[in-house]
């Protein structure tokens, strides 16, 4: 699914990229700027975290004309007075004034790295307005964006996650070189899918997803090793030969409640005594046998 | 200066990997022996560093700092060492009646709820300035060194404050001036709710923003005399690898240095 994801791209769509310390989504928005530029997409890449070189490094050369980056990240809040785009432009006004002075055809794809800068000046709900505008506008066709799930409180994080269409989180794998990612998507319809892929980043940043993860039962079923005969290598016999074992299926188990013993019980033997029971005006005799329903 | 710890990391005075940002963290143990080797270290190699020293009076660093080899009174007077003496400056910056131009670094003290953006204008200023060497070369890149961040969440700065500011110094000193930066924080113990706001959440944003990680803890079997504790040490490339390896040495702290080794090597072991 996570390919698909990367391909589509459907118009209007959020998709939601969720980190932590343990792996980094840099690599995957990356995958998907790399994807919307090899589609003759433009991409506008809001840079607050991470500088230009360290975001471009690696995308294809002949699309760099499409991709447009504001810079953000030497000075993401104006203190120093030379950014071009500060945290608190991501307005709907200012990004759209933005697509329109670069005269685009078709709506671009916006790039947000990341929403959690954004996320530790302004309001949740009030970024989450403006997210809303930007999509219903429709002077942008995609927003990607990169956010670290374990910086902000579970509330935050899901308030952004139900804006999503789509959001992946990545995880560590027990392989080294390659990450896991849980792609939840939501279609108009409103069904919502989910799925758990392997994926690697190579170095001209495509997106590899190696294998869809099994559940955990199975991993572990091919990883067990064959189990060693334990009757094997021993000083005393512990198998037993074709006689022993018909003999020992012949063996009546003594509590085992058998047709014959239940038939001998029920016989009365001679000698035995006899019981005669008289009930009186208080019993209450009942007839049936209490024990009718038993499965004996 | 420790060689054990310059050989697990790969680097030496001479040659060392530029816009790197460390951050040394720990839990319940004191790291304090990794800002004294980084001072050293970065002293020897000849850079322009600059030190915010929060919670250790300068004589402090000094001491430590003859025993690993290095002057910091000689370095302060020829101007490669920039030392913010961050104990007795706040006296200073408290009981003024507004704050002046000299304290202006300081201002956090006063209004916590304002950021960190004084404390930025004096790193970045430190840093750009290049006075030259005796003999007429100038420093090397820059450096900037602090001890510890967390204090400024007791003294009532937010976390969000200090990821502005630590991102700032990273992008000044180490994308535009190719220079490098330690960090300390301390962090409190694991918890279960452990996205309030706190030493650990700052910990986490810091992890996400550096290179190369080393976080000093207890060993996890409880007190040893032979082994103080286990150092792990966390390589954090920026860039697509899914790669990021981890390793756990073991250190045991001398008079005159720390030791370094695998888990298991001990001399008292083997």
């Amino acid at each position: 699914m996570l390919l698909d994801v990367l391909q589509g791209a459907e118009a209007g769509g959020f998709i939601l990229i969720q980190d932590t310390v343990k792996c980094t989504g840099r690599g995957i928005l990356k995958c998907f700027i790399n994807a919307a530029l090899k589609r003759g997409e433009d991409v506008h890449v809001l840079g607050f975290e991470a500088s230009e070189t360290e975001v471009c490094a690696g995308l294809d050369r002949s699309c760099v004309q499409k991709l447009h980056f504001h810079k953000g990240f030497p000075d993401p809040l104006g203190w120093m007075c030379r950014s071009s785009f500060t945290v608190d432009q991501l307005t709907s006004q200012h990004i759209t004034k933005l697509i329109k002075d670069s005269q685009h055809v078709k709506a671009p794809v916006l790039v947000i790295d990341s929403l959690s800068l954004v996320l530790r000046h302004h309001d949740p709900v009030v970024i989450s307005q403006r997210l809303q505008e930007l999509r219903k506008g429709g002077d942008v066709k995609t927003i990607i964006s990169l956010l670290h799930s374990d910086l902000h409180l579970q509330g935050v994080v899901g308030i952004v996650s139900h804006l999503a269409s789509t959001v992946i989180s990545v995880a560590p794998a027990n392989n080294e070189h390659h990450a896991v990612a849980t792609t939840t998507r939501r279609t108009k319809s409103g069904k919502v899918m989910q799925e758990e892929e392997y994926f690697s980043v190579s170095e001209d940043v495509t997106l590899s997803v190696q294998a869809k993860l099994r559940p955990p039962g199975h991993v572990q079923k091919e990883q067990k090793v064959a189990e060693a005969d334990p009757a094997s290598n021993l000083t005393f016999n512990l198998r037993l030969s074709e006689e022993e074992r018909k003999a020992k299926e012949k063996v009546a188990l003594p509590f085992v409640f058998s047709k014959e013993k239940k038939s001998a019980l029920l016989r009365p033997t001679p000698g035995s005594g006899r019981i005669m029971y008289e009930p009186d005006a208080n019993d209450d005799f009942d007839e049936e046998d209490p024990d009718d329903d038993l499965d004996v | 200066m420790f060689p054990e710890l310059n050989n697990i990391l790969n680097s030496t005075p001479d040659s060392f990997k530029p816009s790197d940002f460390i951050l040394v963290s720990d839990r319940q143990a004191d790291a304090s022996f990794l800002i004294h080797h980084y001072l050293s270290f970065y002293l020897r190699a000849g850079c322009k560093v600059c030190f915010l020293g929060l919670v250790q009076s300068f004589s402090h660093y000094s001491a430590v700092g003859q025993r690993l080899g290095v002057s910091l009174a000689q370095a302060r007077e020829k101007g490669q060492l920039v030392f913010l003496e961050g104990l007795k400056d706040s006296i200073g910056a408290i009981l003024q009646e507004e704050s002046s131009q000299g304290t202006q670094h300081l201002s956090y003290l006063r209004s916590p709820g304002a950021g960190l953006k004084g404390l930025f204008r004096f790193v970045e200023t430190s840093v750009s300035q290049n006075g030259a060497r005796d003999d007429g070369e100038s420093w090397g890149p820059p450096v900037l060194l602090i001890d510890d961040l967390s204090v400024l969440l007791s003294l009532g700065v937010t976390v969000g404050a200090i990821l502005d500011f630590t991102l700032y110094c990273q992008a000044t000193v180490c994308t535009e001036l190719q220079g490098n930066m330690v960090i300390l924080v301390r962090c409190e113990e694991e918890d279960v709710d452990d996205d309030e706001e706190g030493a650990n959440l700052l910990q986490r944003g810091l992890v996400h923003q550096c290179n190369l990680a080393l976080h000093v803890e207890g060993l996890p079997t409880g007190y040893c005399r032979d082994i103080h504790g286990q150092m792990q040490v966390w390589w954090r490339q920026s860039g697509e690898t899914m790669y990021n390896p981890r390793k756990i040495f073991h250190f045991k702290v001398h008079d005159k240095g720390a030791s370094f080794f695998a888990r298991g090597t001990s001399s008292a072991v083997l």
